[in-house]
């Protein structure tokens, strides 16, 4: 259990009268990229947002990092490095101070020019590009600096809900290029949601497959072809979802 | 911690240019046009007066000539001073096309009647009610007819006397009681002039503040509802980030920006006194001292913080523009209530109980300590200061204690 960088058991949450998660219970290995499928309103984002540190369950246990929620949420957000879907920039900002704000945040004013140097590495933009204001980027440009705002953190775990949500080709390229090669290179953790199989067949080493609440399945892409007779992963979460249904 | 945020912050604030020209700008634009309006506008719209002398006659009283033409002449020329346009002996037939705010009729036999000892003269005048210059008209005219008036009373006692054979002074018959008035501080000591304007200049500093609280409100809901909608927050809100410092650093960033539009209001509104004081010949302005610019500025930066305190457990635990909009508008009215109150009464002064409530309103504080230092009452001031940031902390405290990252994420806009 303690190879793992998150756990959770039977965590249950609600809004109002909306279960959101009904017992789901998760494991993300150490040194994976995660993939969190599943489909519209299954629980994928409240999910995300409990390892976060930012939503509170109802109940169940929730271990990230190897200390346990809600009670070590501050030494935990001190270790994990979170992007939410369609998360934006600062748009009067430059995407260079986009990227200081955050190594500010993370590494104080010291080390936070050096942090950002690495972010603006990772981003892969032009220096005439991180000193316009963010506001005048393209939706890819915007989201590759906020995963590379993500990555640069150094962070043991990194959450992205949707990070290629709405890019086109190039883009979504661009970024699971980005996130593949900070896995192989740093030993990482990343969880990420998609509603892309494509995508996350591509980059995932491992799978979860969240519906209405619960976690149906999990494992290697590869083992969840052979277990369930898809040819792609999309052929299992179709088979499964409508098994479920 | 707090360095990030306000770095951050005022950067993004102080970038958005328009606004903030906007907000800072308009009111020393505004104010000095609204003061320069008030005077020149008026001159603008001449009033028209008719004056008719169906009497045209004289009399000697006391050894003194009463005459209508004297007071025709008397009220011609007071209200050509006054910007009026006259004209004289008009029939109703030809001032149907002139529309004019006063008609003033002496009539026959008024003369007579005046000069009489056992008779009342009556000026016949007529009033246009749809006009607005037509008060001041009355004024001009009241002012004239009460000259002219005790010139008579006094014409007449002196008659009076000679046919008595009494010495007298005819002031002490006419104006047998008077009042002399001495000025005193609140200690008790004698006061100039110069601090009776000074007192008046603290009530328009203190009118100022309500002013200050409008920006600094619309910039702190824009910094958490705004910065949740940018859908920004949720990413800020999972960092190591002391929620502290969320509050803090956004707090003081935003005053800092509610100061400067703060001030130049102030700014604009002592233009607006200032120029038609000037006018005047009166400038208000010397009566600035520095013990009074500090404490007005001090006020100033406290109202905007107690702005931001008030609202920002409204916006923290709402998340909505709307409720945010709504509540803020609460608030701004309050503040101006007070502010407003404090052009025409002493806080310090009221009954217990309404006061006491009044002293549940923080805004009553910034206004109580401009009052307390105009009269040198060092340690009223201090004790109105010390409520006022008291009362910062204590709702700031409470602004951090209902901070919940769910409820912000998960509001409606």
């Amino acid at each position: 259990m303690d190879t793992d960088i998150a756990t959770l058991i039977n965590v249950t949450k609600k809004f109002g009268k909306v279960t959101a998660l009904r017992g789901l219970s998760l494991r993300v290995p150490k040194g994976v990229i995660y993939g969190l499928i599943g489909p519209n309103g299954a629980g994928k984002t409240t999910t995300l947002r409990i390892i976060s540190t930012l939503v509170t369950p109802d109940s169940g246990i929730v271990k990230v990092l190897g200390h346990e929620l809600p009670h070590e949420k501050n030494v935990i957000r001190g270790r994990i490095a979170y992007l939410p879907e369609e998360a934006g920039l600062y748009e009067r900002l430059t995407g260079w101070e986009n990227l200081l704000y955050f190594a500010m945040i993370y590494f104080g004013r010291g080390r936070a020019e050096e942090v950002a140097k690495k972010g603006a590495y990772i981003s892969g933009l032009k220096s005439e590009d991180l000193h316009r204001r963010a506001g005048e980027y393209s939706k890819g440009m915007a989201r590759r600096l906020a995963i590379a705002r993500a990555l640069m953190l150094d962070a043991d775990l990194i959450i992205l809900d949707e990070p290629t949500s709405g890019l086109d080709v190039f883009s979504s390229y661009r970024i699971r290029k980005m996130l593949r090669e900070y896995v192989k290179n740093s030993g990482k953790t990343i969880i990420l949601s998609s509603h892309n199989m494509l995508e996350v067949e591509e980059i995932c080493d491992y799978v979860g497959l969240i519906n209405k609440g619960i976690l149906i399945t999990s494992g290697p892409p590869s083992m969840l072809k052979a277990k369930y007779h898809g040819r792609t992963l999309e052929e299992v979460f179709i088979s499964i979802v409508g098994l479920g249904e | 911690m707090l360095y990030p945020i306000i770095w951050k912050e005022l950067r993004d604030m102080l970038r958005d240019i328009r606004t903030l020209a906007a907000i800072a700008l308009m009111p020393l634009i505004m104010m000095p046009l609204m003061g320069m309006s008030s005077i020149y506008v008026q001159n603008l719209q001449p009033g028209t007066v008719i004056i008719n002398d169906n009497d045209q006659s004289s009399c000697v009283i006391g050894g003194v000539k009463i005459s209508s033409e004297e007071l025709v002449n008397s009220l011609t020329i007071a209200f050509l001073n006054s910007g009026f346009k006259v004209l004289h002996n008009l029939s109703s037939d030809n001032i149907s096309n002139i529309s004019p705010d006063l008609i003033v009729t002496i009539p026959h036999g008024f003369i007579k009647n005046a000069t009489s000892l056992n008779a009342t003269a009556y000026l016949e005048v007529s009033e246009n009610v749809a006009s607005s210059k037509s008060q001041e008209a009355i004024g001009i005219l009241n002012s004239v007819v009460s000259e002219f008036s005790h010139k008579l009373s006094a014409s007449k006692v002196l008659y009076l006397s000679e046919l008595a054979s009494v010495k007298i002074e005819v002031d002490a018959i006419l104006s047998p009681v008077k009042t002399a008035v001495t000025l005193v501080g609140p200690s008790g000591r004698r006061a100039s002039y110069e601090e009776t304007l000074r007192i008046a200049m603290a009530k328009i500093l203190a009118f100022s503040l309500i002013f200050v609280t409008t920006p600094s409100i619309a910039y702190i809901t824009d910094s958490i509802v705004g910065e949740k909608e940018r859908k920004t927050f949720e990413a800020l809100l999972a960092t190591p980030l002391p929620r502290w410092s969320i509050i803090i650093g956004k707090t003081l960033s935003t005053s800092v920006i509610g100061l400067i539009t703060g001030m130049t209001d102030a700014a604009g509104l002592l233009l607006f006194f200032t120029l038609p004081s000037l006018t005047y010949g009166v400038n208000m302005i010397q009566y600035l001292t520095p013990q009074l610019i500090f404490i007005h500025s001090l006020a100033v930066y406290l109202s905007v913080l107690a702005s931001l305190a008030i609202i920002l457990p409204i916006v923290i635990r709402s998340g909505s523009y709307r409720v945010a909009q709504a509540f803020s508008l609460i608030v701004i009215s309050l503040a101006s209530i007070i502010f407003f109150l404090a052009l025409y009464i002493d806080i310090d002064k009221v009954e217990p109980l309404p006061r006491y409530l009044l002293y549940f309103i923080p805004f009553t504080h910034a206004v109580g300590m401009i009052e307390a230092t105009v009269v040198s009452n060092a340690t009223l001031a201090i004790i109105h200061t010390s409520v006022i940031i008291l009362t910062i902390i204590a709702l700031l405290y409470l602004s951090l204690k209902l901070f919940s990252e769910e409820r912000i994420i998960y509001s409606k806009t």
